[in-house]
């Protein structure tokens, strides 16, 4: 009996001494298992903060591939496939405050800089804005995105006074955070995209990340939203242009070419246009949009006379400085079809010299003697009226894919006379001029674009 | 190719896509993506309505206001629940896209419900202590009137409604660098039940196991917790609507859900999931 008794007091202790050490190596295992754990906190804290710097960087960017038919015979190849944009947007919202973007484009050819701009916030009032570096110009079709545009490219008008879409210059912009108005105000080099020729041809404006003058240009664009109830909404506004270029001849032609203006080297030639617009928004089967916009000013082109020019050269627009007074306008008609299409009608309409009608322009040998006026002698086609229809459809595939059917129905207004641009002929100086396409008749410039489009 | 081909091909493929495409047949599947904080009732919803009306699918996901939106943008979803006004720059994608504005619907009310460790002897707050917190401005909760102790913080990820309306209405500025962000109110219920010394906001129906700091509107006002009086009388200082966004005005399977969730039996799921009626 002693001896079972000492057996199982052996085996109690022997057991309590198991379950003892068990306790402990769990203990040991908790702790081990809370070290990690703390460890593992610790490294995502770190990887969280790391993350959350990458977080403030946003990459996004468009591809447009596209295959296009040139119905004008003086486009050779008249048919061909092109990369129409590749570009990459970063953005970096460095606090809330403010944002940094630069959008480089990637086009076979040809590396460019699209965007490269700075906005600061006001952190107070969330309204204003302060913006600087190279950015849109304030204008609706300028600043609606190519990717999200519903014709393959923006309207002649706005094509004409805003090349390249993009200018150098610091803007402000006052956005109230209750009221649906906004306020933009741009003082811009203005020279930007602009082509200036001197004698022999060679563009002089080439410096793109320079003024080429000492005058600077304001732009100005006001917006309001009203809602419309369930109908949907419209939203107008106004924008303007004000601005000079450097004169580098000493005269300048007016837009009627009746006057000749002696003028300074270096002299400010005015540019100023006021526009108005409007986006209408209308919740009818499936979505319904009517935008317009209708701009009307004086342009100017810029001479090369080297010298005070006399006589007839001295009245070419290009020897000497022109003033154009022109008028543009562009309706849009989109429509939805269901969620994956959607269908777009274009007219557009620009008028680059509203002072001379087809029937005042005789496209010819400038120095021909059968132009008995002034303005005959020297108007020409650039001062012809272009209208274009056109049509295009969307399937969206999804959010990042787009394939789009678009096509242009291109009209010139018609000259009084072909003059002598039918046949080839010989200046007075002895230089032979190819003959041209017949703008006594409307020229055949109608386009075919079928385009694709990836986004990310 | 001669010119007129090409003419006559682009003009019929243009007509052809538009008559093809006008027609394309409604369904009776609905998608429903966005706010986190109105997840649980959009299911509840979801869940009873498709019930009664078994012909029509309704899925539910959650991921936060602004991805609700970006999918109601982008076509993935036909309802987009936010617990925050759409913003112009969103509105503008949908023009952009869809040609509308979007139709917004309140569909729910809710007090932004401040959370704290059952275990804190602070009980209350102004809007304004709130946002001195939120801010990293006031970091020990004996600033307050509680312990010695600093204050953690934890938070809505910035894609949620939620992250917005509070960083608008009680912050008002950037959030403080140590406020962990967490994928969902629930996880900040959670964050905050663990932890005896934090303090998190969210959606009132996720008030669970946790202590609802009474806040009040300024120094001198007194303190409420978010009830369907308080909401209704405009007490409780942080109140917002829930929302629901479509592309258009909703037609078909789509109106009647919608109509059914402003019907006094949609309405009554509201109040039952811990949100507030629209009326």
């Amino acid at each position: 009996m002693k001896r079972l008794s000492l057996i199982t007091l052996m085996l109690i202790s022997a057991m309590f001494y198991k379950v003892n050490a068990q306790e402990t190596t769990t203990t040991e295992k908790l702790t081990e298992v809370n070290d990690k754990i703390n460890g593992l906190t610790e490294r995502l804290a770190t990887a969280e903060s790391d993350l959350s710097k990458l977080t403030k960087i946003k990459v996004s960017g468009y591809i447009q591939a596209q295959y296009q038919y040139f119905e004008n015979p003086s486009i050779q190849p008249n048919n061909y496939f092109s990369l129409r944009r590749a570009r990459v947007k970063f953005t970096y919202e460095m606090t809330d405050g403010v944002k940094f973007v630069l959008t480089p484009e990637f086009v076979p050819g040809n590396l460019s800089v699209k965007d490269a701009y700075v906005v600061i916030n006001d952190r107070w009032t969330k309204a204003f804005s302060i913006w600087a570096g190279k950015f849109n110009r304030p204008n609706y079709e300028v600043e609606y995105s190519s990717s999200s545009r519903e014709l393959a490219e923006r309207s002649t008008v706005i094509r004409t006074l805003y090349p390249g879409e993009r200018a150098i210059g610091a803007k402000l912009e006052y956005n109230p955070v209750n009221v649906p108005f906004h306020f933009q105000l741009a003082l811009l080099n203005g020279a930007d995209g602009i082509m200036i020729y001197n004698a022999s041809g060679t563009n002089l404006n080439t410096t793109e990340n320079k003024d080429f003058d000492n005058y600077k240009d304001i732009m100005v664009r006001a917006t309001y939203n009203l809602q419309l109830g369930n109908f949907g909404g419209l939203d107008f506004g106004a924008h303007g242009y004000f601005g000079s270029l450097k004169s580098n001849a000493q005269k300048t032609l007016s837009s009627d070419y009746s006057t000749i203006e002696d003028v300074q080297f270096g002299d400010a030639v005015k540019r100023n246009w006021v526009g108005g617009e409007f986006q209408l928004f209308a919740d009818i089967l499936g979505g319904l949009s009517v935008k317009g916009e209708y701009i009307a000013g004086k342009n100017a082109s810029i001479g090369y006379s080297p010298v005070a020019a006399v006589g007839t050269t001295a009245a070419i627009p290009g020897v000497a400085n022109f003033r154009n007074n022109f008028a543009g306008y562009y309706l849009y008609f989109i429509k939805n079809l269901g969620k994956k299409n959607q269908f777009a009608f274009r007219y557009d309409y620009y008028d680059p010299n509203t002072d001379i009608t087809g029937k005042d322009v005789t496209i010819a040998k400038y120095t021909s003697a059968d132009a008995t006026t002034l303005k005959n002698r020297v108007s020409g086609k650039s001062d012809l009226a272009i209208s274009t229809f056109g049509f295009a459809l969307h399937h969206y595939f999804d959010d990042n894919l787009r394939i789009s059917l678009n096509y242009d129905i291109v009209q010139n207004e018609k000259v009084g006379s072909a003059g002598l641009l039918t046949e080839d002929y010989t200046k007075a100086d002895g230089t032979k001029v190819l003959k041209g396409l017949d703008y006594s008749n409307v020229i055949s410039q109608n386009l075919l674009t079928l385009r694709i489009q990836a986004k990310f | 190719m001669k010119s007129l081909n090409i003419k006559k091909f682009a003009i019929i493929a243009i007509l052809l896509g538009m008559v093809g495409f006008a027609f394309a047949p409604a369904t009776d599947r609905i998608t429903v993506k966005g706010s986190d904080t109105l997840v649980i009732l959009a299911q509840k919803w979801a869940e009873v309505y498709m019930k009664s009306n078994p012909n029509t699918a309704i899925q539910v996901t959650g991921g936060g206001s602004g991805v609700g939106i970006a999918a109601l943008i982008n076509g993935s979803t036909d309802i987009a629940n936010a617990s925050r006004k759409m913003k112009p720059s969103e509105k503008d994608k949908l023009k952009a896209r869809y040609n509308t504005l979007g139709v917004e619907v309140a569909c729910a009310k809710d007090g932004i419900t401040v959370y704290l460790h059952p275990s804190n002897k602070v009980k209350e707050l102004s809007v304004k202590q709130l946002g001195e917190i939120f801010k990293g401005n006031i970091k020990n909760w004996k600033e307050v009137g509680g312990a010695d102790a600093a204050i953690k913080l934890y938070g809505r990820e910035n894609s949620s409604g939620t992250y917005v309306f509070f960083q608008e209405h009680v912050v008002k500025g950037d959030y403080a660098p140590s406020c962990q962000t967490l994928p969902g109110t629930a996880a900040v219920v959670n964050a905050v039940k663990k932890d005896p010394n934090a303090i998190g906001y969210g959606g009132a129906a996720y008030a669970e196991g946790i202590e609802i700091c009474k806040v009040k509107k300024d120094e001198n006002s007194p303190a409420y917790i978010a009830s369907t009086e308080t909401i209704k009388n405009n007490q409780y200082p942080i109140t917002r609507y829930l929302f629901m966004y479509l592309k258009n005005k909703p037609t078909g399977a789509l109106k009647s859900y919608i109509d059914w969730i402003l019907s006094p039996e949609g309405q009554k799921l509201v109040v039952e999931a811990g949100y507030f009626p629209i009326r």
